[in-house]
C-alpha cells in the first residue's frame, strides 16, 4: 500500500479508537446520572418490574461485588473498562445469573443474519435502480423517484407494523412473529431453517425494501450529478462509446455513496433493531426492549456497548473500502518535470 | 484549398432558470478552408465559447441550439438534434479541446486508460502497446514524461492537464479541431510548444483545419490566418489576421485592438478613446446593432435596424451602419 | 430582496414544492387545529374497547376505549412539537459550530470538525437509550432536547462545508480588513447565504427528529406523560392490536408518520432541484 492510503487508515483509526472511549465513558456515566445510589434505585425498579426479594438482594451483592461500589468513581470505571477487554459484561438482573455475554451471544446470529444481508443487498440494488433512473429519465425515473422517496420517508418499523398486518393478519400467509415456530428446537436440521425462514421473510422484506428505496434516491441524485459533468461530456465529444462512459459515472457516482453508508449505519442498525421488537424477533433488538421494560441494567449497557463496536466497526471498514476506491486517496501528487 | 467546414446561420441559446432565454449565439456564419487556423476574439460573454460548443458538436443543456446548418468536410451535420449524429464522427471529424481541463479528466481514470478508451471507441482493433506508442509520442512533443500515462488527473498541475487535454483531444486526429482557449493556463514556453505541435499538426496534414477561440490577441496574431471578432453573440467583423488588427473596420474592432496590442506607432491610423460600458444582457439584448450602447461612432440608425454584414475594400466582413455608410460613400456595392 | 422574489418565482413552478408543501400544511392544521375544534379530552373514555370505525367515531376506538381520531390529533400535535424543539437545537447548535469550524479554518476548524466526527460516528440510538433511561421521566421538552442533542452533526458539517466556501469569498474579506471582528462578520456576511441551507437543514432535522422518536417510544423510551404518534404505536404493539387486527389504532399512525417523513423530504429535495442548477436544468429538458 502506498504512503497515502496508510496515512488515511492510520488517521482514520485514530479517531475511531477515540470514538470508541468517548462512547464507553459515555456508557458508563450516562446512567450514573440516575440521582441517588444507583443500586437501590436499580434494584427497586427491578422488585416494581417483577423480580423477587431473594433475586434483588442476591444481585445487590453481586452488583457491589463486581463493580466495587464503595470505590471511587473513576476506580469503578478503571474497572469497568478492565472488564470489557476481559469480555466480562456482567451479570443480567431480570435473568440472573445468565451472563450478559451469553445471552448477548444467543440473540447476535439472529440480528446478524437478518441486517447483514438485508442492508448490503439493499444497498446494491438501491445504488443500481438509482443510477438506472438516472440514466433513463422519462416516466421510469419520475414514479422511481417518489416510489423510492416515499420508501425512504416511512421508517423501518412502521413499515414494518403494515407488513405484518397485511401479510400475517390480513391474508396469513406469514407468520405472525418469533424466529421459529413454538415447539420446534433450534437444529441445523431443514426442517428448523425453513420454518425459521418462513419466520425471517417479512422482518426482511420490510429492512431491505426500505433500505433499497434510501439508496435509490441518493444514487439517482449522485447520478444526475455526475451524467451532467464535464467530463462526461468531453467524453462524449470524443465519440467515447457509452458502455464506458456510463461504468465511470456509476463508479464516481458511487463514491459518495459509500461515505454516504458509513455515515448512515448508525440509524440503519437502530432501525432495524426496533423493527425485531415488531415481530417479536429474537435478535438483539428484542433482547434490548426486554431488557429496558425489565430495567435491567447491565443487560442494557452489554447491549448498547455491542452496538457502538458493531458500528464503529463497520464505519472503519467502510471508511477502508472508500479509501481503496478512491484513487485520490490512494495515491500521492506527483512533481513537475 | 477547398472549404472544410461551413456553418451558416447558427443560432444557439441558454434556457434561464425562469423560462427565458439568454441568446448567447444570434445567427452566425462562418467558413473554414483547409489547412487554415481561423481565430475567434472577443471579450468574456460574447459567446465565443458557445459558439465553439456548437460547432464542435459538444453542445449540452442548458444550451438549445435553435436554427443553423453545419456541414464538415462534406458531413451534413444536424446541429439542433446532436444524438442524430454518429458517434463514429466526434473526434474524428470535429474535435474540442475545451477550456478548463481541471474538469475535463475524470478523477478516477488515469490518463493512459483514458486516452486508450477514446482510441479504441474509433480504432476497435488498435492493441495498447500502439495506443501507448501514439501518447507518448504526443505528449513528448509537448513536454510532458510518459509517467503521465499512469497518472491520476489530481496528481497533475494545471499546466500539465491542459497539455494533456491538447494531447487527447488530437489524438484522432480530427479534421476540425476546435480550441477552447488552450494557451489561457498555460506558460509562455508551454503556450508556445503548444503552438508549435498545432502549427506542426497542420503541416503534416494529420490536422485538417483548427477554429482557435481565445480573448488574448496576441496569441491569434502568431497562429491565426482569420480572425472573427465577436459581440454579445453577434459578427462584429471577420478577416485577414494583420489587417484586422492593423485596420479594422468596425468600431469594436477598433476600440478592442486599441485595447489590447500596442500597434507599432507607424501603423497607427485612428484613435478611438478608451470606452467604457460592458456587454448587454443577452436574455433582453437591445433592438438594433448590439454594440450600439457603447459605440462612438453611433447614429439614430444604429439602435433601430440590426446592421447588415458588408464588405470593406480590404476583404473583411463587418457588420456595421457606420462602415456600411463609409462603403455608400465609396460608392461600393454593399453585401 | 431579489432572491426571495427569485426564490418565490421558482418555488411557484415546481409541482414538487408544491405539493409536499400542501401535504405538511395539511398535517400541521390537523395536529394543531384539530383539538381545538374537537375540544375532547383524548383520555376521555367515549366507548366499548377496540370498536371499529362508524360514523359517530370515524377512527374507532383505542384499547381503553378512547377516541382514536382525537388521540391521533394530539399524537401528531405532540409528534411535531418534539420534532420543532429538536429541530431547532439541532440548527442552532449545528449552525454555531459548523459557521466556526468553516470560518476559522485552520486547527480550530479541524477540532471542530473533529469534535463533529465523533458526535456523528457514535450512534446517536446509544446515546439516546442511556440518556431515555438516566432521565427516568420525560416530558416533550426533554424529548425534543436529547434528540437535538444528539442529531446536530449533520447540520454542523453541511454548514462548514458552505462556510469553508464562502470564507474565500471577497466581502468577507473586505469586511474583516475593515475592522470588523468575528462574530458580526458571521452574522453578517456569512449567515445570510448559508440561510437557504439552514431552512432546508431545519426540514430534515425536523423529518429524523419526529421518527426518533417514534423509534424511542416503540423501546418504551417515548415521553413518559404524552401521546405521540410513537407513543400510539408502541401502544398497539403492547395490546396486539396488530395480530387482533385492530388496524384503526395503527394504521393512522403509521400513515401520519410517513406522511410527515414524506412531505419534509420531497420538500427538501424540491428545495434542492431550485437552488441546484444542475438538478433544475435537467427536469426542464425532460
Amino acid at each position: 500500500m502506498a504512503n497515502p492510503f496508510r496515512k488515511y487508515i492510520v488517521n482514520k483509526l485514530v479517531w475511531y479508537v477515540i470514538a470508541f472511549f468517548v462512547a464507553i465513558t459515555l456508557n458508563f456515566f450516562l446512567p450514573r446520572l440516575i440521582p441517588g445510589n444507583p443500586v437501590d434505585v436499580l434494584v427497586s425498579q427491578f422488585l416494581r418490574s417483577g423480580g423477587t426479594g431473594a433475586g434483588a438482594n442476591k444481585i445487590y451483592q453481586a452488583f457491589i461485588a463486581q463493580f466495587g461500589l464503595e470505590k471511587p468513581i473513576l476506580v469503578q470505571f478503571g474497572t469497568y473498562v478492565l472488564n470489557i477487554f476481559r469480555g466480562n459484561l456482567g451479570q443480567s438482573f431480570s435473568l440472573y445469573p445468565a451472563r450478559v455475554t451469553t445471552l448477548i451471544g444467543q440473540a447476535l446470529p439472529w440480528t446478524l443474519a437478518l441486517q447483514l444481508p438485508a442492508i448490503i443487498i439493499g444497498w446494491i440494488l438501491g445504488n443500481m435502480l438509482g443510477a438506472l433512473a438516472a440514466y433513463k429519465r422519462g416516466v421510469f425515473d419520475r414514479t422511481l423517484f417518489v416510489s423510492s422517496l416515499a420508501m425512504s420517508s416511512i421508517p423501518y418499523y412502521a413499515f414494518a407494523i403494515i407488513l405484518l398486518y397485511l401479510f400475517a393478519v390480513v391474508i396469513p400467509i406469514f407468520p405472525a412473529g418469533g424466529g421459529y415456530s413454538f415447539g420446534v428446537t433450534p437444529s441445523l436440521s431443514l426442517h428448523f431453517i425453513g420454518d425459521a425462514l418462513t419466520h425471517y421473510t417479512l422482518p426482511f422484506l420490510s429492512l431491505i425494501l426500505i433500505a433499497i428505496g434510501g439508496q435509490a434516491v441518493g444514487m439517482r441524485s449522485m447520478a444526475i450529478y455526475e451524467l451532467g459533468s464535464d467530463y462526461v461530456n468531453y467524453s462524449t465529444g470524443l465519440g467515447v462509446r457509452e458502455e464506458r462512459i456510463l461504468a465511470f459515472v456509476f463508479r464516481n457516482a458511487m463514491l459518495p455513496q459509500v461515505s454516504g453508508l458509513a455515515l448512515s449505519l448508525g440509524t440503519l442498525v437502530g432501525g432495524a433493531l426496533i423493527t425485531e421488537i415488531v415481530f417479536s424477533y429474537p435478535g438483539i433488538g428484542t433482547l434490548l426492549f426486554n431488557a429496558i421494560t425489565a430495567n435491567d441494567y447491565p443487560l442494557i449497557q452489554g447491549v448498547t456497548l455491542l452496538i457502538i463496536v458493531g458500528v464503529l466497526l463497520a464505519n472503519f471498514l467502510v471508511d477502508i473500502a472508500y479509501g481503496y476506491i478512491d484513487p485520490r486517496i490512494r495515491t500521492a501528487r506527483m512533481g513537475e518535470r | 484549398m477547398s472549404e472544410l467546414l461551413s456553418a451558416k446561420g447558427l443560432v444557439a441559446y441558454y434556457r434561464r432558470l425562469d423560462g427565458g432565454w439568454v441568446r448567447a449565439v444570434d445567427g452566425i456564419t462562418l467558413s473554414l478552408r483547409e489547412g487554415e487556423v481561423l481565430g475567434i476574439a472577443g471579450e468574456s460573454g460574447c459567446g465565443k465559447s458557445t459558439l465553439a460548443s456548437v460547432l464542435s458538436l459538444t453542445a449540452h443543456e442548458p444550451l438549445s441550439v435553435r436554427s443553423g446548418s453545419l456541414t464538415i468536410d462534406g458531413h451534413e451535420l444536424d446541429v439542433a438534434d446532436l444524438p442524430s449524429i454518429a458517434a463514429e464522427l466526434r473526434g474524428t471529424l470535429v474535435s474540442l479541446l475545451p477550456q478548463g481541463a481541471m474538469n475535463s479528466l475524470n478523477p478516477t481514470q488515469r490518463i493512459g486508460d483514458f486516452a486508450f478508451d477514446v482510441l479504441s471507441s474509433h480504432l476497435a482493433e488498435i492493441t495498447r502497446e500502439e495506443a501507448t506508442a501514439r501518447m507518448r509520442t504526443r505528449l513528448d512533443q509537448l513536454g510532458l514524461p510518459p509517467r503521465v500515462l499512469t497518472a491520476y488527473p489530481h496528481q497533475l498541475s494545471g499546466g500539465m492537464k491542459q497539455r494533456v487535454v491538447a494531447v487527447i483531444s488530437t489524438l484522432l486526429n480530427p479534421r476540425v479541431l476546435i480550441a477552447d482557449e488552450p494557451t489561457s493556463a498555460l506558460d509562455v514556453s508551454s503556450q508556445r510548444a503548444l503552438l508549435a505541435l498545432l502549427e506542426r499538426l497542420l503541416r503534416e496534414r494529420i490536422i485538417g483545419s483548427i477554429v482557435f477561440v481565445t480573448h488574448e490577441l496576441p496569441v491569434l496574431r502568431n497562429i491565426a490566418h482569420r480572425v472573427m471578432v465577436m459581440y454579445a453573440g453577434q459578427l462584429a467583423e471577420v478577416g485577414p489576421t494583420e489587417q484586422l488588427i492593423f485596420e479594422p473596420s468596425h468600431p469594436y474592432t477598433k476600440a478592442l485592438m486599441n485595447a489590447t496590442i500596442v500597434i507599432e506607432s507607424a501603423s497607427r491610423r485612428e484613435r478611438i478613446p478608451d470606452f467604457e460600458g460592458s456587454p448587454p444582457d443577452l436574455a433582453f439584448p437591445p433592438p438594433g446593432c448590439r454594440f450600439a450602447p457603447r459605440c462612438p461612432m453611433v447614429h439614430a440608425h444604429c439602435t433601430q435596424e440590426v446592421p447588415p454584414e458588408v464588405t470593406t475594400e480590404a476583404g473583411h466582413q463587418a457588420a456595421c451602419w457606420w462602415v456600411a455608410d463609409q462603403m455608400r460613400a465609396k460608392d461600393t456595392v454593399a453585401k | 430582496m431579489a432572491r426571495r422574489n427569485r426564490f418565490f418565482q421558482l418555488a411557484s413552478r415546481s409541482s414538487r414544492f408544491k405539493g409536499s408543501a400542501i401535504l405538511v400544511l395539511v398535517v400541521v392544521l390537523f395536529a394543531l387545529v384539530g383539538p381545538i375544534i374537537s375540544g375532547q379530552d383524548p383520555q376521555k373514555v367515549v366507548a366499548g374497547p377496540n370498536q371499529p370505525p362508524s360514523k359517530s367515531l370515524v377512527l374507532g376506538t383505542d384499547n381503553f376505549g378512547r377516541n382514536e381520531l382525537v388521540l391521533l390529533m394530539y399524537g401528531t400535535r405532540n409528534s411535531l412539537e418534539i420534532g420543532v424543539i429538536a429541530g431547532l437545537i439541532a440548527i442552532v447548535i449545528g449552525v454555531i459550530i459548523g459557521t466556526s469550524a468553516g470560518y476559522y479554518g485552520g486547527i480550530l476548524g479541524e477540532l471542530f470538525m473533529g469534535f463533529t466526527n465523533i458526535v456523528i460516528t457514535i450512534p446517536a440510538i446509544v446515546i439516546l437509550i442511556l440518556l431515555s433511561i438516566a432521565l427516568g421521566s420525560r416530558s416533550t421538552v426533554t424529548m425534543g432536547l436529547i434528540i437535538g442533542v444528539t442529531s446536530w452533526p449533520w447540520t454542523a458539517r453541511a454548514i462548514a462545508a458552505q462556510t469553508a466556501s464562502l470564507r474565500t469569498r471577497e466581502h468577507i474579506d473586505i469586511a474583516r480588513l475593515s475592522g470588523a471582528r468575528d462574530v458580526p462578520i458571521i452574522l453578517r456576511e456569512v449567515l445570510p447565504y448559508v440561510l437557504s441551507y439552514v431552512g432546508m437543514a431545519f426540514s430534515l432535522q425536523l423529518a429524523t427528529a419526529v421518527l426518533t422518536e417514534a423509534g424511542l417510544s416503540l423501546l418504551g423510551l417515548g415521553p413518559s406523560n404524552a401521546i405521540s404518534l410513537g407513543v400510539l404505536l408502541q401502544w398497539a404493539l403492547l395490546w396486539e392490536a396488530v395480530r387482533q387486527g385492530v388496524w384503526w389504532t395503527f394504521v393512522p399512525p403509521a400513515i401520519l408518520l410517513a406522511a410527515v417523513s414524506f412531505g419534509l423530504l420531497l420538500m427538501n429535495s424540491s428545495l434542492d432541484e431550485i437552488y441546484n442548477p444542475r438538478l433544475q436544468a435537467r427536469r426542464q429538458a425532460a
